[in-house]
């Protein structure tokens, strides 16, 4: 039953994310589950990790700056 | 519905980025919100699109354990390394996801970057992975943590003295070198210069020249000066100095292990190890392409303006290089070691020493690495075993397997090449097989050999080989160690068949019972009465053929004509080597004929051992059959002829008859007990070994030791053997000679009585004649003469008595008596003769039947009762420092006093 098979699929979904979830934590990546599945979906769609990597912590880099940018400009 | 995947990488993409670019704050104007977003998004797209492939290689395990190292170096949560690996095999256990590596890599390095951003715990994780490989370096740390600071070197150590030569030292346990301790050691503290960050040579140059290094070969900056030794350019500073140490060691490793590949001596288990040692090289040299790969992507990343060439951001560093290479200089260590212990090893040797690697070193790089080196290196090995234990041969151009041929063998027949062709070396066993394999290996071969150059049955070998060989590899033990089994089990059962069918084996050894140990009486006896007048003669006298003709005589007219033809073809009549003054019966001895490949259980030693035997025998059953042709005169004599001769010498007679009675009954027991006891039990003792042998199966080696037990026991126990110093051999032929004199005295005795009788008889007859004549009586003068006896010829005699007279010239008198005084001295002598021996022949038995009351054997001391049944003989225990004469004196003075205490010592010996 296609219903059945999707489920267990979900379900296999599921666990797979948790378990990614639970590394990502260990290794204090900072990452939640919704941007780590979407961050999944990208790499099994073929994207290159390292680079996701990159774009990742360039982000990253650059709310830091608007923050501190912002922090700055707030606190003057 | 159906997307593209762009379409779904783009969606992704936006959604991520919302997740990750908080939205817009609140005292920011809309614009700088928007782009913002734009930016963001132009630098992911930029990002993706330039680089669509990793530049590592995808293997999850490597993305897991770089993942867990990190966790692992972070020592103040040691339980997340525990914990990560239940995660990551729960993963791998997941169906669901197909880039397992790509999620773990990126996780990895999304941590890698959240935990950078100039965090002094990176820092101080980087020195711990320095601290850890090397000891003694605390006090260095601030020079590596310079090193790792990222924004260049404050200072340069200068003047460092000449380049380090970086020597190959002999490792016995791989461990980190100790040159690495020293180098920065010699750091020169003082002359700060400000520098800008950048050595000379580059870090960027250095890392280009590496790969060629790593091969061993030289490079602009790094030059192998000679064989060992690599040139360390002087200007660098000293933490790149160490790095460069630990990066030369593969290097120089690589270049004596590329060496050693190349050479060409050893064995084939030399070369196998060669091979296999090349395919490492081979994979080492993968890793080498791949780290050369990685850092040309690196360099050509290069960003000038960022510090260090900005070679941090790219990945790729002299450190990182230490690092990935590390295991490979683990493994290249382990075979530098390996070689140089294998120098001037072969063969089962290296085998051994490979071996021990595999299972008694503890670290588990070393062993897996050496189980992955047996399997190859165990081929040679497992040919040459299988040419061995299926065709029998010997293939091994360099000696390396551990039978050897004997390099001393000569091929003269079917033993030498069981006992001698083949060697078991024992120091070339590998310690893969069990010595007992070992052993059973080198039977078959052995038996396989024999089979087909003793046995000449090569067609049954070739036809075993093609059935059942199969190839033997390493590793597999069980099936191994049955497949030898089943060979043993095949390869001993048709030698045995051989043995007993083609070659008759039971038959042949049954024949020589027969033959050589007398089993066949009733041949025997027949040979010995038609051979008996003939051997009385000299030996000189013997002619060969008719020795033969009154055996094939004996053999037709016994059961001895119902055996094979082959066997009876065997048998053979033959003279021994003659001297002077030997009678026939010396030098007589039958011979049995055994050719090849029998004569390997029944070898030239069994052979003499059976000659032996049978002179034995046959001078036994000599004297038996005198004694008792004597015996059966003296009987049928007693009714007719000795009667009437009684009043003068049938006291003699009386004596004369027990003295025989007694003889007779000795040589009956000595021949009963060696006929039945001896050679009877020994003969089952070797039909049940031989049907069902102790080890379980028959091999040909049980064979023989069981026919040689069998010889040896009837040696031993047939009195013919020194056992501990009593021989018994020369007191039985000393009987054995006393008894022929005996018999020849009665002889003469008998002789002499019947000429008494004779005499008697002629003088009844010429009183009848005068009787008749009318004279009565005997005139004086005639009874005179008529009291001569024939056997002294008187001066009106002719010659006739003495030549005829069957008498040995020793009994004749030497005085030329005549009359009735040489008759009365004659009868003396003969009296005399008698006694003598009698008492002899008793005292030596009494001495044999002392010996053999004390033999540790159950037999020989029934031997002694069953001889001494009725009491007659006192046994005496001699002392061997006495002399005898002294002893047979006391004997014979002692004799009837002894004979009443004797009885009871008899009685006690028997219980």
């Amino acid at each position: 039953m296609p219903a059945a098979a999707d489920d267990s699929k979900r379900k296999a979904a599921r666990e797979t994310i948790d378990i990614l979830h639970d590394i990502s934590i260990l290794l204090n990546t900072h990452l939640d589950r919704q941007p780590l599945s979407y961050c999944v979906s990208l790499i099994e769609n073929g994207v290159n990790p390292e680079a996701l990597a990159k774009v990742v912590m360039e982000l990253r880099a650059q709310n830091e700056r608007y923050e501190a940018e912002r922090a700055g400009t707030v606190a003057r | 519905m159906p997307s593209t995947r762009e379409e779904r990488v783009d969606d992704a993409l936006q959604s991520l980025l919302e997740r990750l670019i908080p939205p817009q704050f609140e005292d920011e104007a809309e614009a700088l919100a928007d782009q913002r977003w734009d930016e963001a998004n132009e630098l992911a797209r930029d990002l993706i699109d330039r680089e669509p492939e990793a530049s590592i290689a995808d293997d999850v395990q490597h993305a897991a354990d770089s993942i867990k190292r990190r966790l692992l170096k972070d020592t103040r949560n040691p339980e997340r390394a525990a914990a990560f690996g239940g995660l990551y095999s729960r993963l791998l256990a997941q169906p669901v996801l197909g880039q397992k590596w790509g999620i773990l890599y990126f996780l990895d390095r999304v941590g890698e970057g959240e935990n950078d951003g100039g965090r002094v715990g990176r820092v101080e994780g980087g020195r711990r992975v320095q601290g850890s490989g090397d000891g003694g370096e605390g006090g260095q740390e601030e020079v590596f943590d310079e090193a790792f600071a990222r924004h260049g070197l404050p200072r340069v150590p200068q003047g460092l003295e000449s380049p380090r030569q970086v020597p190959l030292r002999e490792r016995a346990v791989p461990g980190r070198p100790k040159m690495q301790a020293q180098t920065p050691e010699v750091e020169v503290v003082g002359e700060q210069e400000p520098s800008s960050g950048k050595v000379e040579p580059s870090e960027a140059a250095l890392l280009r020249d590496l790969p060629f290094t790593l091969q061993g070969l030289s490079s602009t900056n790094l030059a192998f000066s000679d064989k060992s030794s690599l040139t360390l350019p002087t200007s660098l500073p000293v933490p790149l100095i160490a790095l460069l140490h630990a990066l030369a060691e593969p290097s120089l490793l690589y270049r004596s292990l590329s060496d050693f590949v190349e050479s060409s001596d050893g064995g084939l288990v030399g070369q196998s190890l060669r091979s296999a040692i090349g395919q490492e090289l081979r994979s080492y040299l993968g890793l080498v392409a791949t780290l050369e790969g990685q850092i040309r992507r690196a360099l050509a990343q290069l960003d000038e303006s960022l510090p260090r060439g900005g070679l941090g951001k790219a990945g790729v560093t002299l450190k990182r290089c230490v690092v990935w290479t590390r295991e490979a200089t683990l493994g290249l260590r382990l075979m530098s070691t390996i070689v140089e212990s294998a120098k001037g090893k072969k063969g089962g040797e290296l085998i051994s020493l490979i071996h021990n690697l595999a299972t008694s070193h503890g670290d588990t790089f070393v062993y897996v690495f050496a189980e992955r080196l047996l399997s190859n290196i165990t081929r040679p090995f497992y040919n040459m075993l299988r040419a061995w234990v299926y065709d029998g041969e010997l293939e091994d151009p360099y000696t390396e397997f551990f039978v050897s041929s004997n390099p001393d063998f000569e091929d003269s027949g079917a033993t030498s090449v069981w006992e001698h062709k083949y060697l078991l070396q024992e120091g070339m066993i590998p310690s893969i097989v069990t010595s007992d394999f070992a052993q059973r290996v080198y039977l078959i071969g052995k038996s396989l050999n024999f089979i087909r150059y003793g046995c000449h049955d090569g067609a049954w070998v070739e036809s075993y080989s093609k059935d059942t060989s199969r190839e033997l590899k390493y590793g597999d033990t069980a099936n191994l160690s049955q497949s030898i089994d089943e060979a043993y089990k095949t390869v001993m059962a048709r030698l045995i068949y051989l043995m007993e069918t083609k070659f008759a084996l039971a038959a042949h050894l049954s024949a020589l019972k027969k033959y050589l140990l007398l089993g066949q009486g009733d041949f025997i006896a027949l040979l010995m009465e038609s051979l008996a007048s003939n051997l009385d003669r000299p030996a000189n006298s013997q002619y060969r053929h008719t020795l033969t003709a009154q055996l094939e005589h004996a053999i037709r007219n016994s059961n001895a004509q119902f055996d094979s033809s082959d066997v009876l073809r065997r048998l053979d009549a033959r003279m021994l080597e003659l001297s002077h003054g030997e009678i026939g019966w010396d030098v007589f001895t039958l011979e049995y004929r055994i050719d090849s490949p029998l004569d390997v259980i029944v070898s030239p030693w069994a052979s003499k051992q059976y000659l032996k035997i049978f002179n034995f025998l046959w001078r036994v059953k000599r004297v038996e059959f005198a004694l008792s042709t004597t015996w059966r005169r003296v009987q049928t004599g007693a009714r007719g002829v000795l009667s009437a001769v009684g009043d003068k010498v049938g006291e003699d007679w009386k004596a004369a008859r027990l003295g025989l009675a007694g003889m007779v009954h000795f040589v009956n027991q000595l021949q009963y007990y060696i006929l039945f006891e001896v050679i009877e039990a020994s003969w089952e003792g070797l039909q049940k070994t031989i049907a069902s042998p102790a080890s379980g199966t028959v091999t040909l080696d049980t064979l023989i030791e069981a026919h040689t037990a069998y010889l040896r026991s009837i040696t031993r126990k047939g009195l013919l053997g020194g056992a501990g110093g009593v021989d018994f051999t020369a007191q039985l032929h000393e009987l054995l000679k006393l008894m022929l004199s005996y018999r020849d005295v009665v002889d003469g005795l008998y002789s002499f009585s019947v000429a008494e009788f004779t005499r008697r008889q002629e003088l009844a007859a010429k009183i009848e004649n005068r009787t008749r004549a009318g004279r009565w009586g005997v005139a004086e003068s005639e009874d005179l003469t008529m009291s001569e006896s024939p056997l002294f010829p008187g001066p009106n005699r002719g010659t006739k008595g003495g030549a005829d007279s069957p008498l040995p010239p020793l009994l004749l008198p030497l005085t030329t008596t005549t009359g009735a005084e040489g008759e009365k001295s004659m009868l003396d002598s003969l009296r005399q003769r008698l006694i003598s021996l009698e008492t002899d022949f008793k005292t030596r038995v009494n001495v044999l039947l002392g010996d053999l009351a004390y033999q540790p054997d159950v037999d020989m001391r029934f031997l002694g009762v069953v001889m001494n049944f009725n009491g007659v003989y006192a046994p005496v225990r001699r002392r061997r420092q006495q002399p005898q004469q002294q002893h047979h004196h006391h004997q014979q003075v002692a004799r009837s006093e002894r004979s009443a205490v004797g009885k009871e010592k008899v009685g006690e010996g028997k219980e």
